[in-house]
């Protein structure tokens, strides 16, 4: 445990300063103002969707050692099926690529860039005249989470490093066994379709490349850190193309959901706030 | 299906070109036959971060089936769901895995492991569904004859055994723990992950002294593997083992007749007791104090003083329950007897135990030669006021589905073991840990003279804290950064080498008598057919495996008693390659041009694009 928390320590002050960092390259004084004053409203005006998705949260923490015990007997048996259908494309991405740096930039990417590709959204959005994006994202990783959790529950299959460690080499956990430890406490080894790395990263992106028209580094930045985790987790054997594939599909589900269930703001001034705007590109 | 679809484009071709009414007959012969399909098997093990060995196995038979047109199907279950699939279920075509015992085994193991009349029973009889009446003869001539006779009988037995490949041995495994010396020492003079090698452990005296000094200072830095001396928050703790696994069954389920639960049953082997135990071979009388023969089938066993961990005294009403509800665990109320799923071939060499006073047990042993019968003695004892209650019928939750009916007290979690060995049960976390205490009122502690010397006053800790990390690779980092005394689980070769690289943790390397095995289910097409598994076995390059997946720390091998000193059949000695299903290859290499041959040759067919047909009427 003492190993988990100095790992989870450190990945709270990578990912702060990397908020602080692109934050004040990214963000005008106007967009920090109202950022500052948003931040004392948002709280209350967008309870029911910080609630909803902490609920979900909650239930995933509570719930998954139970549903982990569910999909354990009843669960479908995937892992021949995926290996069937792909092969060794795993294998393939991890050799092609491979070098130490490589490693280094995907293990990365996997832990600390991700976690920010997740946070610094709700700075983005919270500095925006209307919060409807904002609810949506929100919405968004709620579904993603929830959806995930019932198709870990029915899917039951583990990663391409659980099972071909002959071709793959599980790159993120032996050279840092303290991940795996985090993982652990996180998630289960046989939760692996859909990939939520790949889901959050492609929802995140996918209302990055909505809001290009205002945010276009954020959109271009956004685009490189999704499929930079895309890759890692094929490349460290996390896991499948399949896994990849579904997150995605998950991910845009999840974002045409949650535009429908969140209509526009009716403050919003030319009814465009989510959207790219005139002016895109 | 192509081979389906081009019959029956060819057939509708046939049709419309014209001459229908004189074609209809061979049409009408050729639907009505059912097409060969295509074969796939499919292959159960556990994932690597479980079992680093296993799943490498699985890998090089899968690319070599492959190779020869099977179709291969990985299914990777977590630890108690393999179980449950093979031992419980049988709902598997074939599968690797691990022999459950650490120790070599005496051969008449392989009673309960392949005699026919375990065919329906759960657990580690027969699960392969072996139904063969040679094998059956001789192992019931094994079990009745001595000396001489016994060997020639275990020889042809392993003959038997070998030409019909039930399963294949792939290799013995060593044992390898990685091991941090600062509180423990000992480890090399037997196997750690078994009961008897946790017992046999030292304290080290030497730095015992120091960690009190330590104590005193702040939290140390997990970066300082040399004195990385983790108190886990409880520094009243200082003669604690600290084991890391990867296989968290015993944090959630402590029933020592659970077979699908217990790997070795290392720790439910320290909290339960058996009259006599093995150590090293060697049978010592546990909690028996004296066995005195009575005649051939009858020994009269004197028992210790002793107590449960809840109180009560031990009594031989306690033993002659044991074997009672081993033989049955619904004592009488089920139709037919339900045994216990574990330590079945044992409680078979038992016809009945009787208590003849508080602490004098007869017991009657079945049609077995005297050496055989002590193996009988080797079960754990377990308190009649815990178990008795148990012994009613359950309706299993749906999806279990299995073939007989089931007692309580084999789907009972057993949350607080209560036992009289020299561990007692004190907490646990689901899939977290799991924490046993010494228990001071035991023998081994009042009258530590009565015991081997290697054992006598132990164990050495005051409590054993068993762990659960993700995988081997984890498991290696916690002893090497000081956390954890030993690792209990297999390690694999991502593991292996890092433990050189850590200056605190050390490998330890032990024969173990677990051996690897590609374990087949008989009742199914096409594994039903010897020939077709002596194929299968021939598919093993097991010399190259103990190379790829064992990184060398095993001994390839053709026969389950090949660890068992003299018992081992001369003809399967391996010498240089397998000497009863020799791999197929020419130069080195893999033959599959000869391994399609072999499949022709005992009536397997290919359709034109190279792929085995299932046999006609299959399934």
């Amino acid at each position: 445990m003492i190993v988990v928390i100095s790992v989870v320590a450190w990945l709270f002050i990578v990912v702060a300063s990397l908020c602080l960092v692109v934050g004040m390259a990214l963000l005008d004084r106007g967009r920090i103002a109202r950022l500052q004053t948003n931040l004392r409203r948002y709280p209350w005006e967008l309870r029911r969707e910080i609630l909803g998705l902490l609920a979900v949260l909650a239930a995933s923490a509570v719930g998954r050692g139970a549903l982990q015990s569910v999909s354990e007997v009843y669960g479908w048996r995937a892992t021949g099926t995926i290996v069937a259908i792909e092969g060794q494309f795993v294998a393939w991405v991890q050799a092609s690529l491979f070098s130490p740096i490589a490693t280094r930039y995907f293990s990365w990417i996997y832990i600390y860039a991700y976690v920010f590709l997740l946070v610094f959204p709700v700075i983005v959005y919270g500095s925006r005249r209307t919060p409807t994006t904002l609810r949506r994202l929100l919405v968004a990783y709620a579904l993603n989470y929830g959806i995930g959790l019932i198709v870990y529950t029915i899917v039951f299959a583990h990663g391409p490093r659980n099972v071909m460690p002959d071709l793959v080499t599980s790159l993120l956990f032996t050279y840092n066994p303290d991940f795996q430890e985090l993982a652990a406490q996180v998630n289960e080894n046989a939760n692996v379709f859909p990939s939520l790395h790949t889901s959050l990263s492609m929802t995140v992106a996918t209302f990055a490349y909505r809001t290009r028209g205002s945010d276009p580094a954020w959109a271009v930045l956004t685009a490189w850190i999704a499929v930079s985790v895309w890759i890692a987790t094929m490349y460290l054997g996390i896991h499948w193309l399949i896994d990849v594939l579904g997150g995605i599909v998950l991910a845009l589900g999840c974002v045409a959901a949650a535009v429908r269930i969140v209509d526009p703001d009716p403050r919003g001034e030319d009814g465009s706030v989510d959207d790219a705007g005139t002016n895109a590109e | 299906m192509p081979t389906r679809r081009q019959v029956l484009a060819a057939t509708a071709a046939t049709a419309a070109s014209g001459g229908v009414s004189g074609c209809l007959g061979a049409e009408k012969n050729v639907a009505g036959r059912d097409q060969p399909s295509r074969m796939t098997l499919t292959i159960t093990t556990l994932p690597a971060d479980s079992d680093p060995h296993a799943i490498r196995i699985v890998r090089h038979l899968a690319e070599h089936l492959e190779a020869v047109g099977i179709e291969p199907r990985i299914r990777t279950v977590d630890d108690a769901g393999l179980y449950r699939e093979i031992l419980i279920n049988h709902d598997f075509d074939a599968y690797v895995g691990q022999f459950p015992s650490a120790d070599p085994i005496d051969p008449d193991a392989l009673y309960s492991l392949l005699h026919s009349s375990f065919v329906a029973e759960p657990g580690w009889q027969n699960p392969f569904g072996l139904t063969d009446p040679a094998i059956d003869d001789l192992l019931d001539r094994q079990r009745r004859a001595d000396h001489e006779d016994r060997r020639r009988a275990v020889a042809e037995l392993q003959d038997a055994v070998a030409r019909r490949q039930p399963f294949t041995v792939v290799a013995f495994p060593d044992m390898l723990t990685a091991v941090h010396d600062d509180r423990f020492i000992g480890w090399e003079r037997t196997r750690p992950a078994t009961s008897e090698g946790l017992l046999e452990l030292d304290a080290n005296a030497v730095v015992g002294t120091m960690t009190d000094d330590e104590g005193r200072d702040g939290e140390p830095t997990d970066e300082e593997p040399a004195n990385g001396e983790d108190r886990d928050g409880d520094p009243t703790d200082d003669r604690r083992l600290r084991l890391v696994t990867t296989d968290s069954r015993i944090t959630t389920n402590r029933n020592p007749i659970a077979p699908e639960h217990r790997r070795y049953g290392t720790f439910t082997g320290l909290v339960y007791d058996p009259l006599v135990r093995a150590i090293d071979g060697e049978e010592v009388p546990w909690l028996a104090r004296r066995v005195v023969r009575v005649d051939e089938r009858t020994v009269r066993v004197e028992m210790r003083e002793a107590v449960w961990h809840d109180g009560e005294p031990v009594t031989a009403a306690d033993a002659a329950f044991t074997y009672a509800f081993l033989a049955d665990t619904s004592l009488g109320k089920a139709e037919t007897p339900i045994p216990s799923p574990r330590f079945r071939g044992r409680s078979t060499l038992v016809d009945s135990a009787t208590a003849i006073g508080d602490r004098t047990l007869e017991v009657r042993f079945t049609d077995a030669a005297a050496a055989t019968q002590r193996r009988g003695l080797t079960v754990p004892i377990l308190p009649e006021h815990v178990w008795r209650s148990r012994t009613d019928l359950v309706e299993l939750p749906a999806g279990i589905t299995i073939n007989e009916m089931t007692t309580e007290a084999q789907v009972w979690e057993n949350p607080d073991p209560v036992g009289c060995g020299p561990l007692r049960f004190r907490e646990a976390e689901a899939d977290e840990r799991v924490v046993f205490e010494r228990n001071p009122a035991h023998a081994i502690a009042a009258e530590p003279e009565s015991f081997p010397e290697r054992v006598r006053g132990k164990p050495a800790f005051e409590t054993l804290e068993l762990r659960v990390v993700p995988s081997d690779v984890a498991a290696v980092q916690q002893v090497g950064d000081g956390l954890a005394d030993a690792s209990t689980s297999n390690l694999g070769p991502d593991a292996v080498p890092r433990i050189g690289r850590e200056a605190a943790a050390r490998l330890v390397s032990q024969r173990s008598g677990a051996f690897y095995h590609v374990g087949y289910n008989t009742r199914r097409v096409p594994l039903s057919n010897p020939y077709f598994r002596r194929v299968l076995a021939r598919l093993l390059d097991k010399a190259a495996l103990v190379g790829s997946a064992f990184q060398g720390y095993a001994r390839p091998t053709a026969s389950p008693l090949a660890l068992s000193g003299s018992w081992l059949a001369d003809e399967l000695r391996w010498t240089d390659g397998d000497p009863a299903t020799p791999f197929f290859e020419s130069d080195g290499e893999f033959d599959a041009a000869a391994a399609r041959e072999a499949l022709r040759e005992i009536g397997y067919r290919y359709d034109e694009n190279g792929a085995l047909l299932v046999p006609d009427s299959a399934e």
